[in-house]
């Protein structure tokens, strides 16, 4: 459904996103994991066609992002990390202009629909810039899904989101999975990586480190961590590959120490040395 | 929806827009200020013992300030907005990523432009009617408004491309649109200025267009001007579809 072959894009002289490669199965949910400024942001926005790459291919649906933007644009989705929302215009204009530069079938019927799922539809005459931010978060999302689009592209879509809402957004994300949509999240939210995705990519300075399930990648780094705290108040942790491995570690620690399962951030600071946030 | 009309959502975006803006008492003040000020100052203050062109100057003056009203009002307000909605409010990413082609933004923006040209301009004539002149209505009048309209409205939006803050937009506003007001024959004929700025005064649109909006007729000169025109807004909407196609964050 995706093909990113050696996509590059530069900055002032910096590569913001270098040499990615990757492809995503119809029907699969796949993670774009990493710090900010890791080029998450900047790799989906040359999948959606709003940047322009500097080198490499990439292909949504079989369209070539540069050659086939127009037909590639018919069948994508896009919740941008940034509200681009028109705040001066409520609810429901901003789905109904929408939905016309789309040439969604059935216009109204569908911003009822998309307004319904996310819990905005008693407020679609209200202003966006009378909603709290994760109101406006919902908002972006109703119309990313508008058009029932076979590639969904979500950037950051549970940032300022409270616990409550964020799982409502996963279970619409969840919904879209078994529909047969084709999403690409990324996220800083380890979380959320491992409630949704298939599979993860961890990007770290533009460059894609490790691609693999969730458990997989757990699986090669290490499946238990060991964690004290040593005489100077720091944090330290031990990934080990074993549970009697971990209990080995722990034996000669002096301080209290915890044995946990490994997540996907031990995985990003395993591979990279940087944490997440 | 039919694909000759995919400027239309862009166009009734910007009439949504505008209707709220309508209903603030300030928006209305802020079209009409500048031309009224004028109109007093220099019309019925200044001017009230000068003719030019065997008419009073009220006459002159008028079809003036329409040509410079409709030029600032269908500039600025596609520039500014075009620039915030690119740089800050980031809503243009909307557009971009649609399934529409460039030139259909363009003629979206355009055209929501040239109303906001002539919402502005209405008001001059109106008041233009209400002050004793000799100030008349014809054909040629109408479609050179409606041309200046167009044109600086394509200029807006290319405005809005380049401007790389919003800052940089104002200072466009002021090297080209605040000159090209005062020198291009708004206040006086560009046959008064001295010979040396006249080649500059004669590459600058608005000097043909209020060549143009005081002729009954179209004759030889009025001919060149409007050609002029139809290049330069011909020229404008092409760099500013380009403009719009190469664009990336």
């Amino acid at each position: 459904m995706i093909q990113v072959v050696n996509l590059t894009k530069m900055y002032n002289g910096k590569k913001a996103v270098d040499s990615v490669t990757f492809t995503l199965k119809e029907g699969e949910v796949f993670g774009l994991l990493g710090p900010n400024g890791a080029g998450k942001t900047t790799l989906i926005r040359m999948l959606t066609a709003l940047t322009k790459p500097d080198s490499g291919t990439c292909t949504v649906g079989g369209f070539d992002v540069r050659q086939n933007s127009a037909e590639l644009k018919k069948i994508m989705g896009v919740m941008p990390q940034e509200n681009n929302l028109d705040r001066e215009l409520t609810a429901y204009e901003n789905l109904l202009i929408y939905g016309m530069l789309h040439r969604v079938d059935d216009l109204y019927g569908r911003i009822h629909e998309a307004l319904d799922i996310v819990g905005l539809l008693e407020r679609k005459d209200s202003f966006v810039s009378h909603f709290s931010g994760g109101m406006q978060r919902r908002l972006l999302l109703a119309r990313s899904l508008m058009t029932s689009p076979m590639a969904l592209f979500l950037d950051e879509p549970s940032i300022g989101l409270d616990p409550q809402i964020r799982h409502q957004m996963w279970d619409i994300i969840r919904k879209a999975r078994m529909e047969g949509r084709t999403v690409m999240i990324t996220t800083h939210y380890i979380e959320e990586a491992e409630a949704l995705c298939n599979r993860v990519a961890i990007l770290s300075k533009g460059k894609l480190i490790a691609l693999d399930s969730p458990g997989n990648l757990k699986a090669k780094v290490g499946e238990y961590v060991v964690e004290y705290v040593d005489g100077e108040g720091h944090l330290v942790q031990h990934i080990c590959q074993s549970r009697s491995e971990a209990q080995n570690v722990s034996a000669w620690c002096e301080n209290s120490v915890t044995i946990r399962k490994s997540n996907l951030e031990d995985v990003f600071i395993k591979l990279t040395g940087e944490r997440l946030e | 929806m039919n694909k000759a009309l995919e400027w239309y959502p862009i166009y009734l975006r910007e009439m949504l827009l505008f209707r709220r803006k309508l209903f603030k008492l300030g928006y209305l003040f802020s079209a009409m200020i500048a031309p009224i000020i004028y109109l007093i100052a220099f019309g019925l203050g200044l001017g009230r013992n000068v003719r030019f062109q065997g008419s009073d100057y009220l006459t002159f003056l008028i079809p003036g300030l329409v040509a410079m009203s409709s030029m600032s009002n269908s500039y600025t307000w596609i520039a500014t907005a075009f620039n915030l909605n690119r740089l800050y409010f980031k809503t243009f990413q909307v557009f971009v990523q649609a399934p529409i082609s460039p030139s259909s933004i363009m003629i979206g923006e355009v055209l929501a432009g040239m109303v906001k040209g002539l919402f502005a301009s209405v008001l001059i004539i109106i008041v233009g009617f209400l002050v004793p002149s000799g100030f008349s209505i014809t054909p040629l009048f109408v479609l050179i408004l409606l041309l200046n309209c167009f044109l600086f409205a394509n200029l807006g939006v290319i405005t809005g491309m380049l401007a790389k803050s919003h800052e940089d937009t104002a200072t466009y506003s002021n090297f080209f649109i605040v000159p090209m007001a005062f020198f291009s024959g708004t206040f006086f004929p560009v046959d008064k200025i001295p010979n040396f700025i006249k080649p500059i005064i004669y590459i600058l649109p608005l000097t043909h267009t209020n060549i143009v909006i005081r002729k009954a007729v179209l004759d030889t000169e009025g001919l060149i001007s409007f050609s002029i025109l139809i290049i330069y807004s011909i020229a404008f909407f092409i760099y500013g579809s380009r403009l719009i196609k190469n664009y990336s964050e």
